[in-house]
């Protein structure tokens, strides 16, 4: 940009021409005025007030994008860390440590648990469990990946392959609770298209302290996070003669739920429609219509039966069972890993969501990360089909990678590749070449669509690496 | 030069400008026709031969090659008025709605237009697309263009609308004769669409200066937006478009120059209408017509607008059409090619090939070809295939020779046989018959693993089949019920060996989904081996020693000659197969036919399911799937692992052959008197079912008396529906159970009672158990009973109002009036139950064919994000952009192929390694995955489980094939 465009900028937003002038000799736009802070402004010779000035007006873009204007405004949620584990190492385990940096070499953790696991309790030297270590690396190391392999492909075939084995419409009952939810295919594909609402929400909660022991607190735990609608709780008849709806509570039923006719009120206080009509004695609670109208009073009947008194958004049942170790935990259908946590009695720590994005907003990427895996391998293993982890976290990672969850498909990885041939080999042919023409893109031929179009060797594996033979003197 | 690779670095995308297609072009055209009466191109027609041309016998005008050779060049018509290219429509309302009606700046100040230009200039050099920072423009600009004036020149802006595809609309603000704005009475400004012509589009985006345009996603260095109104239109060669003769001898032109001759036509009377000074509405109309037929010609299923169609009816196939979808360039001819040297025919087995080969026909040897280089080592074979000719196997077809530089294919004929011999020297090449050894591809589709292409060693066989090892049949997953495959034959050294090192069949074995074996026995190899190598078979010594000799362990390099000296006494099956085994083996493991008893008794156990293997002898144990067998073989995973390759190769080849010889000498038999039980059986299980069906009964009477407890947060239906599927299922495990008890293999051991007549030797029972075919389920289906049918997931529903057959009363909810099959297989279903166990037969058949669709896109698209992703030399997966998607591939960086059973290394291994002796107390062989299958361990660590829920499951489980 011109520094005339800047001078105008400077003068547009307020500060004085002589100022700008001054300005104008160290810094050529806007961007740098307000980098340099006010620091930098008194550098150049300007007084404190002034530079504090001339960066508040700086400051103040005429327009912003909205967009972030928005990002700005998104609520920060601050969760208290609720689990802080990590390994503690036992005194085996960091003996081994010791010895493996000693000797220099680095095998995973898991392998080191393993062995001193094994260690424990008998009678070894140090001198055999450094040669443990040594042929543990030496195992390690051939077992390891050759560089060059083409990962990516070895981990999509290994989850494609076996979706042909998979049954189409497989919907089960995850354990006593009879919660259906989607297997199989269609569960996989869904996991990888990251929709955003699973076809079967379903949250899995273990309950902690007293609610995990006594059925009755377990069961109060349920209430608060089970919807409870109005007819849950009460008998609704319509009075049409007098155009008003009557209520009749069941007190049985409200105290086993926790729900007083206070809360009743309050909640049907906070419906649209009803709000201003509703009045109660000690039994009963009337709606009245306050038009003569019988479509209002439908709209008003209608708003009375579906008025949520308790319970989280989105949960419509929650079911009480017991886990492997007899302890009371809740099986939900719909999720809302939100509110969930914040009730009390739930284990936050082991509580779980099949929903991918949910888990994603309220615990960050890399819990959603170990979701997509946890989801994709539990659908597996459930099919009855072997799939090394490793595949599953590489499609995990890589759909996590940017800090959010994208898909695996047009609208995800494979719309934003970087080659545009790679992007019109895939779908939306013409659309990706007609806009790469416009952007003046250029396509760098890296990766494997790419070199197949245009009939090059592809980068992975032996096309990665170039061999060259200098035969001897002697030899031509 | 050969050997060199012709590298392509980038390809760049840009726009052309007028300039460019002018300059480009060879001829302008302006005749709307192709050929004249006597068939030869018309001068400044669609087929000008300057354009290039096709037949062989022209010669091109522009460079004088012949048809063929010649490459075409491209020609242009000039426009009468410009129109808008259909592909850009959206971006030039995008484009027109971000900038000033009057000045043509974008819509941002220029604070912003530079914040945006260092922003984007930023992604450019890094190579990432800017289509999100132009998405941003455009959003603000379009809140400004309503709202605002513009920041540069305070002109009031007018709305842009857009008619998909190309219509770009201006929505006019109303002033009355004072210029004040008209207004409607709640205060928003009285407006008036007003249709913008192509013209004046293009002037508009030509008043766009090169700054402006970048931040609004026109790289000025390749594009300007006004050339995305076209004013002259390029015509591509005549070899893009070749018309084809039919054997009628007419001439059908290509769908392109169809189109192009409608836009020449329209053009022409354009330009005839605006010389003659006709009026504007004609002139518009004639224009009109003409963004029509280009728009059509660039993409005939733009949205909005009526497919141009052939005179037949059917629609052209224009540009887009021939890049778009599944059988367009991309896909079609870009990402997969059509080769030679390839072959394809059915497939049948051969079980006296080794899994490394592959039998070709005769046939097919002939044809396809080997480019041989003569050397002074192979000139006398290859004199030899000359000779042969190319009809006589070990033949030759042609052999190339390069004279003065010049490259020569000569075709071996009979007449030319001995000339071609005579002037064969080194440095020719001789395209030479496939013969035995050769190395080639072979393929089956769908290809949905690396496995599914792999190399092997050509045998030329008689007949017209591919034949291949059927221990082969998984990774491909062929039958022989009519499946095809390919086989391609390598025609440089460079491929043949990397084949050979990297795509044999023995270096897949194992298979990188879960790091164990995918090769491996099946079907009658499994029984077979079980019935060789189960407690109490023995043969005679000189049987056995044909046995080896068959099997081809006689004098194989494995196999230690002290093995096979005389025992004087009968050989026992153990014995036999001991000999496959490496002297120095160690292990054991639970078998397939292992029954999972509470407490096993090891070495001791009654079925013979516990396989110890000692210094390579099999001491205990009978062999069967959990063996050898694909997918779960133990041994033969344990030998590839610790052995390698070829030892695993000659295993798997040698143990079929021993296991066919096997199965050869006991025999094999099944029949329906397999699945027969005793009659009192029978009784106790109808009695059974019986019950079943009472309580049934009781439970819809007490749902109906309305006392049936509903499930927490169940309907009475719905509990009602679960109780009765609960009840069913029970009931068939249950008689499932009992005709279990009945169907064994036979007399299990010595002291074995029972003495079923039929049970002596009961062969299903045997495929079964040891995994070779079928299961205990099917087969008490075929004995005890079928079970509940079901159609999506639940009991049968669906039929008539309320009922599913007339048979039944409205309503019914028994247990035969929603699908329940009581009969057996065996005893055959009446006519009501064949009815519902076919409704659930094609349930399972619409679903194989939706499932195959839907996996084969999710495949597709996971293919697509996933292949550019490689391991690095640091330990890393890196993306093209070199985006770390990993920093240590898999955690730990251990290749799930060499894995073990997914666990980095084999603890019990090592410990046995460095401890020796010492190290018995330190394993772990009881809590060792024995018997678990491969895969399955993670778990614990991810705090994963799921309830398993099989009752229910199972019997609705329908096998389909
Ligand atoms: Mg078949
Ligand atoms: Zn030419
Ligand atoms: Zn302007
Ligand atoms: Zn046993």
């Amino acid at each position: 940009m011109a520094k005339k465009d800047t001078f105008n900028a400077l003068v547009t937003r307020g500060v004085e021409t002589s100022v700008a002038d001054e300005l104008l000799t160290k810094f050529s736009t806007l961007k740098s005025i307000s980098e340099a802070g006010v620091e930098g402004l008194m550098e150049i010779g300007l007084s404190e007030e002034v530079a504090n000035d001339v960066i508040t007006k700086v400051g103040k873009r005429a327009s912003r994008s909205t967009a972030k204007k928005k990002a700005e405004e998104v609520e920060v949620v601050h969760m208290e860390i609720v689990s802080n584990k990590h390994h503690e190492y036992s005194d085996e385990e960091k003996k081994l440590l010791a010895m493996e940096e000693e000797l220099g070499i680095k095998l995973p953790l898991k392998v080191i648990v393993d062995i001193a696991s094994r260690l424990e309790g008998a009678d070894i030297s140090d001198e055999k469990c450094r040669e443990l270590l040594t042929v543990a690396d030496r195992m390690y190391q051939s077992h390891r990946m050759d560089p060059h392999e083409s990962a990516g492909v070895m981990a999509a075939h290994s989850l494609g392959e076996p979706g042909t084995q998979m049954n189409m419409r497989t919907f089960h009952f995850s354990g006593v609770a009879n919660i259906l939810t989607t297997q199989g295919l269609p569960r996989l594909i869904e996991i990888v298209d990251a929709r955003r609402i699973p076809s079967t929400p379903s949250m899995d909660i273990p309950l902690k302290g007293l609610a995990a022991e006594d059925e009755k607190v377990a069961r109060l735990v349920s209430y608060e996070i089970e919807t409870t609608s109005l007819l849950n709780i009460a008998t609704v008849e319509t009075d049409i003669t007098n155009m008003r709806m009557i209520i009749h509570p069941d007190q049985r039923k409200m105290d086993e739920r926790g729900v007083t006719m206070a809360d009743i009120i309050e909640r049907l206080n906070k419906v649209k429609a009803l709000r201003g009509l509703v009045s109660s004695d000690d039994f009963e609670i009337t709606v009245t219509s306050d038009e003569p109208s019988f479509k209002k009073l439908q709209v008003i009947s209608d708003a009375v039966k579906n008025a949520k008194i308790k319970g989280i958004d989105g949960i419509s049942r929650a079911v009480l069972t017991k886990d492997r170790d007899d302890r009371w935990k809740i099986i939900t259908e719909g999720s809302n890993l939100k509110e969930v946590l914040k009730v009390d009695g739930v284990n936050n720590e082991k509580t779980m969501t099949n929903s991918i994005l949910e888990v994603a907003d309220v615990l960050g990427i890399e819990a959603a990360r170990n979701a997509i895996i946890r989801e994709a391998f539990g659908t597996l293993s459930e099919a009855g089909l072997n799939v090394d982890i490793r595949h599953i976290m590489l499609v995990a990672d890589l759909m996590t990678n940017d800090g959010y969850v994208k898909a695996i498909g047009r609208h995800g990885i494979s719309g934003r590749k970087s080659s545009v041939l790679a992007r019109a080999a895939f779908e939306i042919t013409a659309p990706h070449l007609l806009h790469a023409a416009m952007n003046g893109e250029v396509d760098h031929l890296e990766g494997v669509a790419e070199n197949i179009i245009v009939g090059q060797p592809v980068t992975l594996g032996t096309g990665a690496v170039n061999l060259i033979y200098t035969p001897k003197k002697g030899d031509e | 030069m050969k050997g060199i690779i012709k590298k392509i670095d980038r390809i760049n995308f840009g726009l052309m400008s007028p300039e460019q297609i002018r300059e480009m072009s060879v001829v302008k055209i302006e005749r709307p026709d192709t050929y004249d009466e006597d068939g030869y191109p018309i001068e400044s027609g669609l087929m000008d031969s300057r354009l290039g041309v096709i037949d062989p016998s022209l010669k091109c005008r522009t460079c004088g090659e012949k048809g063929g050779e010649c490459q075409g060049h491209f020609g242009m018509i000039e426009l009468a008025r410009p129109v808008i290219h259909v592909g850009f429509g959206d971006d030039i309302h995008k484009i027109l709605r971000s900038t000033c009606t009057e000045c043509g700046r974008v819509l941002l100040d220029d604070d912003e237009i530079e914040e945006f230009t260092e922003k984007m200039e930023e992604l450019q050099e890094a190579g990432e697309s800017v289509e999100d920072l132009v998405k941003d423009v455009y959003k603000i600009c379009k809140d400004k263009k309503t709202k605002e004036v513009c920041p540069h020149c305070g002109a009031e802006q007018e709305d842009i609308k857009i008619v998909k595809p190309i219509d770009i609309i201006e929505v006019r603000k109303q002033y009355d004769e004072n210029g004040e704005l008209m207004t409607e009475e709640d205060g928003t400004p009285l407006t008036e669409d007003y249709d913008l012509t192509a013209s004046e589009v293009r002037e508009k985006l030509q008043r766009i200066p090169d700054e402006d345009a970048y931040v609004l996603g026109v790289n000025p260095e390749v594009a300007r937006p006004e050339w995305m109104v076209l004013t002259v239109l390029p015509v591509p060669p005549v070899t893009v478009r070749p018309s084809i003769t039919l054997d009628t001898g007419e001439r059908s032109e290509d769908d392109l120059t169809h189109k192009l001759v409608d836009i020449l036509r329209i053009n022409q009377r354009l330009i005839e209408n605006m010389d003659a000074g006709a009026p504007q509405l004609i002139v518009e109309d004639l224009w009109k017509l003409l963004q029509y037929h280009v728009t059509t010609y660039f993409d005939n299923e733009a949205s909005g607008v009526p497919p141009a169609r052939h005179r037949s009816g059917r629609p052209l196939k224009t540009l887009a059409q021939r890049l778009k979808g599944k059988e367009g360039r991309f896909r079609s001819n870009l990402s997969g090619k059509r080769v030679n040297f390839s072959a394809r025919t059915v497939i049948s087995p051969d079980p006296n090939i080794s899994i490394n080969e592959v039998g070709v026909p005769e046939m097919i040897a002939k044809e396809v070809t080997v480019p041989t280089y003569v050397n002074e080592w192979n000139i006398e074979e290859l004199k030899e295939a000359i000779l042969n000719g190319p009809n006589v196997h070990p033949g030759a077809n042609y052999v190339k020779k390069t004279i003065n530089g010049k490259e020569m294919k000569v075709r071996v004929l009979d007449d030319n046989r001995e000339l071609v011999v005579e002037n064969l020297e080194y440095g020719d090449v001789v395209m030479r018959h496939l013969k035995d050894g050769d190395i080639v591809l072979f393929n089956r589709q769908p290809s949905l693993h690396r496995m599914s292409m792999m190399a092997h060693e050509v045998r030329v066989l008689p007949y017209k089949t591919f034949r291949l090892n059927l221990c082969v049949c998984p990774p491909y997953n062929a039958d022989f019920d009519g499946d095809e495959m390919n086989m391609h034959v390598f025609q440089t050294d460079e491929s043949r060996a990397e084949a050979k090192s990297l795509m044999r069949v023995q270096e897949h074995i194992l298979s990188p989904r879960f790091g164990g074996p995918i090769i491996g026995a099946i079907h009658d190899h499994i029984s077979g081996a079980y019935l060789l190598t189960r407690d109490g078979f023995t043969v005679r010594e000189d049987d056995a020693f044909q046995m080896i000799r068959k099997s081809h362990l006689l004098n194989n390099e494995y196999v230690d000659k002290k093995h096979l000296k005389r025992k004087n006494r009968d050989w026992t099956g153990k014995e036999l197969f001991s000999l496959l085994l490496p002297d120095d083996l160690n292990m054991n493991y639970k078998a397939e036919i292992c029954r999972k008893c509470e407490t096993c008794l090891k070495e001791d156990c009654q079925y013979d399911a516990f396989v110890v293997i000692k210094d390579g002898q099999l001491t205990h144990g009978a062999i069967d799937e959990a063996a050898y067998g694909s997918f779960s073989g133990k041994i033969l995973d344990t030998i590839v692992k610790e052995y390698g390759p070829s030892r695993a190769k000659e295993f798997l080849d040698r143990s079929t052959d021993l296991a066919i010889c096997g199965i050869m000498k006991t025999g094999i038999t099944t029949g329906t008197n397999d699945e027969e039980i005793p009659e009192e059986a029978i009784e106790v299980i109808d009695a059974h079912l019986d019950k079943a069906e009472q309580e049934v009964d009781k439970l819809i009477a007490t749902y109906e008396e309305g006392l049936l407890q509903p499930l927490p947060g169940r309907s009475a239906e719905e509990t009602l529906e679960m109780r009765i599927v609960q009840v069913l299922g029970e009931a068939r495990d249950t008689a499932g159970e009992i005709a279990e008890g009945y169907l064994t293999m036979g007399k299990q051991s010595q002291d074995d009672s029972y003495d079923y007549v039929m049970a002596v030797e009961n062969h299903s029972v045997v495929m079964a158990r040891t995994g070779a075919r079928a299961s205990m389920l099917n087969l008490t289906q075929i004995t005890a009973c079928v079970g509940q049918q079901a159609v999506r997931g639940g009991r049968i529903e669906r039929g008539y109002i309320n009922r599913t057959l007339p048979h039944f009363k409205k309503g019914e909810l028994g247990a035969k009036a929603k699908g329940f099959v009581h009969s057996s297989y065996k005893s055959g279903l009446d006519p009501i139950e064949f009815f519902f166990h076919a409704m659930g037969g094609r349930e399972g058949l619409v679903d194989t064919a939706v499932r195959t669709s839907r996996s084969g896109y999710m495949q597709r698209r996971l293919v697509s994000a996933l292949e550019d992703l490689k391991l690095t030399a640091d330990g890393s997966i890196r993306n093209t952009a070199d985006t770390i998607i990993q920093f240590r591939y898999g955690e730990d960086g251990t290749d799930p192929t060499r894995s073990v059973g997914g666990k980095v290394i084999d603890m019990d291994d090592l410990f046995t390694e460095v401890l020796g002796d010492d190290a018995d107390a330190l394993l772990r062989l009881d809590s060792r995955d024995v018997g678990e299958d491969y895969g399955s361990r993670e778990k614990d660590e991810m705090e994963y489980f799921e309830e398993e829920n099989s009752d229910y499951e199972s019997e609705t489980e329908y096998e389909s094939e």
